[in-house]
């Protein structure tokens, strides 16, 4: 019975987290800010108390409690962390390229928690990202949510732990051209990455049934049930039709969004949000509708064919037909200055500053379903926080501070330039690297796939 | 369905003077040429200050003249009051016009085949009908230099103006031989070259570079001598920069690299740009004693060194500028240029300044081109590249209203914002089975 | 250079070890290599009987390849070949903990027609649980000698293969007559390398394959026990690689990872606490900042015995700028903290052992030196070359100490074994009395041309590493007069199988080896420039492949071809 148990619960994905020790929590008092808070409008020369990493108070004249540090920020903006649904940072793999449906494979596996990026985000007010599995497979890996405890060595202290489970899908070009075109197997076109889900999903229904069947059989006294082949992938397809893991699905064209919520409807499948989803303004009523929305570029456009009829408007039309909508980054760049991503739904769409804000934090924390937890200012939300001189959606605003759990991890005025972990001690000169255009690493890891240098440097996204 | 309909409507009307402009049912609103009076408006003419209820006469192309007292006769009159007037801003440094999308070879123009191809000219590649291009100039962007890429002397850059349907009726009266210096640094993660291999060929490359000039050199001289040469297409267009008659853009990053560049141009007798120059806040004060112009950008970029400080990208132009550099910006972009405005408003805000920002995309790239006398500045007798906006055109916020592109008054619309018109309020909507 | 000590000077022998007289039976010797008894006595020698305890001068006595006796007062008896050893140094043999000497990488098999790279295979996805180390190693291959020569008498070997290489096996670096094995199946060598173009490729997706396999391998084992036990029932599918890993799973054998990262460690030590096997770290090179979580698992320790090269140390300059000066301090710290690792090991109280995987025999005892220098006790060194990797492998009764019934495993040195002038001048494996020389080194002259100039041509047998994964092919180098040509072999990039090459600019400068050649991949050109250091037949070089950077790539030349020349 033991060893029965113990299968069960592998089988229900229940491995067990090694977590963490210790996770740093900090308190800080933020005295005269204009406090952005998102979900609760914008409260002038106002103070936020956090403490053991908790949001405790919201309010004017608030006194720090013992042992407190108070930071005057008079003049300056407060603003909830930002999140970043769609990045690839901090891990040291992004793609296992080399089937169509890689879901038992875990992003948690390979995070790694040195990378420099995870600095610069926090210095562009990211708290949080979304450590995603690459778009090479129609159905890929689960991937890690991710709090940017700069300076933690152990990667499980920078995984969100009491984050749900999330996957990575991708439609289109990239399934596409890997396995079709680059291997000679199924997909090779949209009608492929089609059959691959629903052959998936089908199976996943046979397995879960073949494994119900056994565990009922071998309950009964006397059994001669033999336990079927454990199969983490189906496993694993079988807990996203149980609504246990979110879908994150990469996908730009509105044809392969349509079909893939048709598949969702098909299978009871609900928790759907899409990713890039440049066409999404074309389906913007049925995503809005059918799905948890989409998370998008703020302009990227043009940088492959699927992505051509695309528009910088995007995000406001999603927005105005109730879709919720998150700018993301996919992009070590990017993620710098995401505050900036979303003020550019001001000029594309005429968004209002709360509508803006909510596309870095609410929205983003819905899509990734830690709303109730971060996301915005409000008392007992954990104390992710930013301060910028100027306001966030400003072309010209410095982000200050930021704060995780309470605890300061960048501040402008102390921060050494060199912020590096981990130092080569046999690297002579350290690499200069010249970069030409995005840092994309979508595609990362899928390098061996195609011949020539020069169609892996336009595989970025 | 109703609180959509009045989000929509509430929206049109924020939307107005741009909707003014579009494509509404079927009517195409063309580049129209005229005399224009853009009353009573805050004009930044960023060489001769900020001038309160100024108006600006435009007429054949040109400023005609910007004044309190302009005469509105015969000139269509736009009223600016509480808006305000910039030049039009121009990029030093795209792929504008070269490249369609990306990822579909057929599309791109930048690169030709050959590491000596300094006869490819940029100008003859650019598609005048790319869709990249209203998208552009709907920001306040007028006037970009396009350039090719890849190899040694990949080709010939023009600057051109964002309207007209040929690409001779783009070109903005620049041209620039375009050369890769030879770099030490690493071109992305991808590039794990060692150090001693990218020595060696760094090596190789100057040494080939050094060949190549002398040889163009001596092809000059003899030509102007008198000399028959055989035909040689390559070495008579790099001869133009040996002699002065065309500048050299010479696309250099790494600290070490623009102190090898700095010195490889010494005596060379050549008119020389650098761009790119991502390390140049390492070595400004001697790229300003060699005083040399920088071209730099992109902007929003990572720090080329993993020890290097977060924001290096974004206060390197600002820190060349204070040392005394004479600095433009570039956003090295293909279907983003749209952004320019942005970049130098990261530049602005960490460390260069509004004012010396506003310059890096305005006067001082059209002086670097030599073109200081026709663009950059809101001066009578310039040509009309002019943006109107109401408020800081840096500022995503900001609306910008008016484009003008010698004289010619831009629609603003383009592909993106007709698929908003089309898309905001779908029809049929969402389909109840 | 050695030989058998009771033949020195009759016998110039080029490859270790001949002689077999373990045979009990007495017979003939028409070649007169038979020695003519199996007992020893080192007499008066000052012997360090186990790691910690103070050197004592006494004789130590050897019969039937044990030791038969230490002290002052053996009774020798009248067989005894007496060796003085007055100035002599005796410690226990060293005992690899992991090592790849004599190992052999087997030949890919060939892709079946029905090839499909998403599910391939286990055999070709570098799952090979069935594979031995004993079937991959040689005791005839020159680096067993080389191992040898810096004191090393035992060392378990790890099979070469992808993320499931094999079973380990512990063997002697004895005699080439014998098997040499003390024992077989001892671990499941275990790795996080993915395979070239098919699933798993990644070390992301060995970890979700490597979970598959152990949780189905307990499946199968259940259903077997039913199927043995309980008529009717469908016979369950047993396949190799679940027979394989039983062993794994039923907790007789660990797995042994290599992770040469924290990162890496840790991700083992996850998959250990999981599922719950036996676990050994090897291969570990960056370990300081792990110390307490390799400590609450309780996994054994095998560190690789080398220490990170100088050059970015050494090529730093006084004259550099503030700013340089800032970075070059981050290295040289970086580089402290590396050769100091050991002792915070030590520090940590974690007993650890070596792995000899990837590591030049030759560079050894400057590794051991570097680390004594930086706080590592030498009785700790001591400890991790013998008492230690005994008690990881099981062999404690048997080996890592010099006492009466283990095996007469010795080194014999002239002067206190880790001192920088001290040279071992025997190695005693299994009671056989391996002879080296002791004269001030010169430069090594095996595979020298009589010119003087390293010997280059013949048929190296290479592996390359590279994020594609690693390849393996044959460089063949003909002399042609004064220049050299050649060609290579290598995994052809667009398909399976392998391709040829030509190879041009063939320079050797010295022991400096470098040369280029050209890879296609449908229809594009990439130029490949290989560079490195030529010593004793093999060939320690960097392949650099266009703008894709740098990569590993060590070469072996084919000892048949030493043998023909």
């Amino acid at each position: 019975m033991k060893k029965v148990n113990y299968f069960l619960a592998a089988l229900l994905g229940l491995s067990i987290q090694f977590a963490s020790a210790q996770v740093k929590k900090g308190s800080v008092l933020i005295k005269n800010a204009t406090v952005l808070t998102v979900t609760e409008g914008t409260l002038e020369n106002s103070d936020v108390l956090v403490q053991d990493g908790i949001i405790k108070k919201v309010g004017h004249n608030l006194n720090a409690p013992n042992g407190v540090t108070t930071i005057d920020a008079t003049g300056k903006y407060l603003m909830p962390g930002i999140i970043d649904a769609h990045s690839h940072l901090g891990l040291d793999v992004v793609n296992e390229a080399t089937s169509p449906i890689v879901a038992e494979v875990r992003m948690k596996d390979v995070v790694n928690p040195y990378e420099v990026g995870i600095y610069r985000a926090l210095a562009g007010g990211v708290t949080i990202s979304h450590a995603m599995h690459g778009s090479a497979n129609v159905i890929g890996g689960q991937n890690a949510t991710l709090k940017h405890r700069w300076g933690s060595t152990d990667p499980a202290d920078i995984i969100m732990q009491e984050a749900p489970r999330t996957i990575k899908f991708a439609l289109g070009e990239n399934p596409t051209r890997v396995h079709g075109r680059g291997n000679g197997i199924q997909p090779r076109t949209r009608m492929g990455v089609e059959a691959i889900l629903r052959n998936g999903f089908n199976e996943a229904i046979q397995y879960k049934k073949a494994w119900t069947e056994y565990n009922a059989a071998s309950s009964q006294k006397g059994s001669t049930a033999m336990a079927p082949v454990h199969n983490e992938r189906l496993q694993i397809l079988s807990d996203i039709l149980d609504g246990k893991i979110i879908i994150h699905c990469h996908s730009y064209r509105a044809d392969e969004i349509y079909m893939l919520i048709n598949v969702a409807r098909d299978f009871g499948i609900t928790k759907l949000v899409f990713q890039h989803t440049n066409e999404g303004f074309k389906v913007a009523p049925e995503i809005a509708e059918y799905t948890m929305g989409a998370s998008v570029f703020a302009d990227w456009w043009a940088y492959k064919f699927e992505v051509y009829y695309s528009t910088a408007y995007n995000a406001a039309i999603l927005t105005e037909n109730g879709a919720i909508t998150s700018i993301n980054s996919d992009d070590a760049e990017l993620i710098r200055h995401l505050y900036h991503e979303a003020a550019k739904t001001q000029r594309y769409g005429g968004m209002t500053d709360e509508q803006a804000l909510s596309m870095i934090t609410i929205n983003p924390a819905k899509q990734l379903g830690i709303a109730d937890k971060v996301g915005s200012i409000e008392e007992g939300k954990q104390g992710d926080l930013v301060i910028f001189e100027g306001h966030p959606l400003s072309s010209y605003a410095v982000p200050q501070m930021t704060f995780v759990d309470g605890v300061k991890y960048f501040d402008i005025k102390e921060d050494a330039d060199d912020q590096r972990m981990k130092v080569s001690p046999t690297e002579m000169v350290e690499p200069v690297m010249v970069y030409g255009g995005h840092d994309s690493r979508c595609m990362q890891d899928t390098e061996h796939l195609f011949e020539t240098t020069e169609s892996l440097f336009l595989l970025n996204q | 369905m109703k609180r959509l309909n009045k989000i929509f409507i509430a929206f049109l009307f924020a939307l107005l003077p741009m909707m003014a402009m579009a494509q509404i049912d079927g009517e195409v609103i063309k580049p129209r040429p005229g005399k224009f009076l853009l009353q009573n408006a805050t004009v930044v003419t960023i060489t001769k200050g900020v001038l309160n209820n100024t108006s600006v006469l435009v007429e054949d192309g040109k400023i005609k003249e910007v004044g309190t007292n302009i005469s509105a006769d015969g000139a269509e009159v736009i009223d600016c009051s509480g808006k305000f007037i910039y030049p039009g801003m121009i990029d030093g440094g795209t792929k504008l016009g070269l490249v369609e999308v990306s990822s579909v070879q057929e599309t791109v123009d930048y690169a030709e085949i050959g590491n000596f191809s300094p006869n490819m000219q940029a100008l003859t590649a650019v598609n005048p009908n790319s869709v990249a291009i209203p998208v552009t100039r709907v920001s306040g962007v007028t006037t970009v230099l396009t350039y090719p890429s890849g190899g040694l002397f990949p080709g010939t850059a023009a600057l051109i103006n964002l309207n007209g349907y040929t690409p001779d009726q783009m070109y903005a009266g620049f041209k620039g031989i375009v050369m890769n210096f030879p770099s030490s640094g690493r071109r992305g993660r991808y590039d794990r070259r060692s150090d001693e291999d990218i020595k060696k060929a760094n090596e190789k490359a100057l040494k080939e570079a050094n060949e190549l000039w002398d040889k163009a050199k001596s092809y000059g001289a003899l030509t102007e001598d008198g000399a028959e040469l055989d035909y040689y297409p390559e070495m008579a267009q790099l001869a133009k920069a040996t002699t002065g008659e065309l500048p050299l853009l010479i696309e250099v990053n790494t600290a070490a690299d623009i102190q090898a560049a700095i010195k490889w141009v010494e005596g060379k007798g050549a008119k020389v740009i650098f761009t790119g120059v991502s390390e140049g806040w390492r070595v400004a004060d001697e790229i300003a004693k060699a005083g040399i112009p920088v071209v730099t950008g992109p902007i929003q970029a990572l720090p080329t060194r993993e020890s290097d400080r977060y924001d290096t990208p974004y206060a390197n132009a600002g820190k060349m500028a204070k040392a005394g550099v004479k600095v433009a910006i570039r956003t090295d972009g293909q279907e983003n240029v749209r952004n320019l405005p942005f970049f130098a408003a990261f530049a602005a805000a960490y460390g260069m300044g509004k004012e010396e920002a506003w310059k890096a995309v305005t006067i001082n790239p059209a002086e670097i081109f030599g073109l200081g006398d026709q663009y950059g500045s809101v001066e009578a007798g310039k040509i009309a590249n002019l943006i109107v906006a109401d408020g800081d055109p840096f500022e995503t916020k900001t609306n910008i209203m008016h484009v003008f592109i010698e004289g010619y008054r831009m629609p603003l619309s383009n592909r993106q914002i007709r698929l908003y018109q089309e898309f905001l309020e779908r029809s049929p909507g969402l389909k109840v089975n | 250079m050695k030989k058998p000590l009771l033949y020195a000077g009759v016998f110039c022998i080029m490859v270790s070890g001949l002689f077999s007289y373990t045979s009990a039976q007495a017979q003939s010797d028409p070649t007169g290599k038979k020695p003519i008894t199996d007992t020893y006595a080192i007499t008066n020698a000052t012997v360090f009987t186990s790691p910690g305890q103070a050197g004592v001068k006494a004789t130590v006595l050897i019969k039937d390849g044990l030791i038969q006796g230490v002290g002052s007062n053996l009774t020798l008896p009248k067989e005894t070949k007496t060796i003085a050893g007055d100035s002599l140094f005796i410690y226990p043999g060293f005992i690899a903990g992991a090592s790849d000497v004599g190992i052999t990488r087997p030949k890919d098999p060939d892709r079946p027609d029905d090839f499909v790279s998403s599910n391939p295979p286990d055999e070709i996805a570098g799952i090979t649980p069935w594979r031995s180390a004993v079937d991959q190693f040689s005791i005839k291959d020159s680096k067993v000698d080389d191992l040898r020569k810096v004191g090393f008498t035992v060392a378990q070997i790890t099979p070469d293969g992808g993320m499931i290489a094999g079973k380990t096996a512990i063997i002697l670096l004895g005699s080439e007559n014998s098997t040499n094995l003390l024992k077989e199946n001892t671990a499941l060598a275990a790795n996080f390398r993915g395979s070239r173009g098919m699933y798993p490729g990644t070390a992301v997706g060995v970890m979700a394959k490597f979970r598959e396999v152990y949780d189905n391998t307990k499946l199968t084992s259940e259903r077997s026990q039913k199927y043995s036990t309980v008529a009717g029932l469908k016979r369950p599918e047993i396949t190799p690689t679940y027979s394989a890993m039983q062993e794994v799973t039923s907790g007789q054998i660990p797995v042994m990872f290599t992770t040469s990262s924290e990162l890496e460690i840790r991700r083992a030590i996850n998959l250990q606490k999981e599922k719950g096997f036996k676990l050994v770290l090897t291969g570990l090179e960056e370990y300081e900042g792990v110390l307490d979580v390799i400590k609450a698992s309780g996994a054994a320790v095998l560190v690789k015995l080398e220490i990170p090269d100088d050059k970015a140390i050494k090529a730093m300059k006084d004259d550099a700028s503030e700013e340089v000066k800032a970075l070059n301090a981050r290295v040289k710290k970086a580089y402290d903290d590396a050769i100091a690792q050991a002792s915070k090991l030590e520090e940590a109280g974690i007993p650890f052992a070596f792995s000899t995987v990837g590591v030049k025999s030759g560079d050894i005892m400057k590794a051991l030196q570097k680390m004594i220098e930086n706080s590592l006790s030498e009785e700790a060194a001591l400890a991790a070359l013998t008492t230690n990797p005994a008690s990881i492998l099981g062999l404690s009764k048997v080996a890592g100490s010099i006492e009466k019934g283990k095996m007469a495993n010795l080194i014999l040195s002239t002067d206190s074994l880790f001192a920088e002038d001290s040279q071992i001048k025997h190695v005693v494996v299994d009671g056989i009395i391996f002879d080296y020389e002791t004269k001030p080194k010169k430069k090594a002259s095996t595979g020298g041309n009589s010119d003087g100039s390293v010997k280059i041509d013949g048929n190296w047998e290479y592996t390359s590493e590279s994020p594609a994964g690693s390849g393996t092919g044959v460089l063949a180098i003909q002399k042609d007069g004064t220049s050299y040509t050649g060609t290579i072999t290598y995994d052809d990039p667009s398909g399976s199988g392998k391709a040829t090459a030509p190879i041009s600019n063939v320079v050797l400068d010295g022991s400096s080896l470098s040369f280029s050649f050209t890879v296609t991949a449908n229809g594009m050109e990439i130029l490949v420039n290989v560079t490195g250091e030529v010593s004793e037949g093999s060939y320690d070089a960097t392949m650099s492949v266009g703008e894709f950077g740098s990569f590993p790539f060590n070469g072996t030349l084919t000892p048949t071809l030493i043998a023909n020349k």
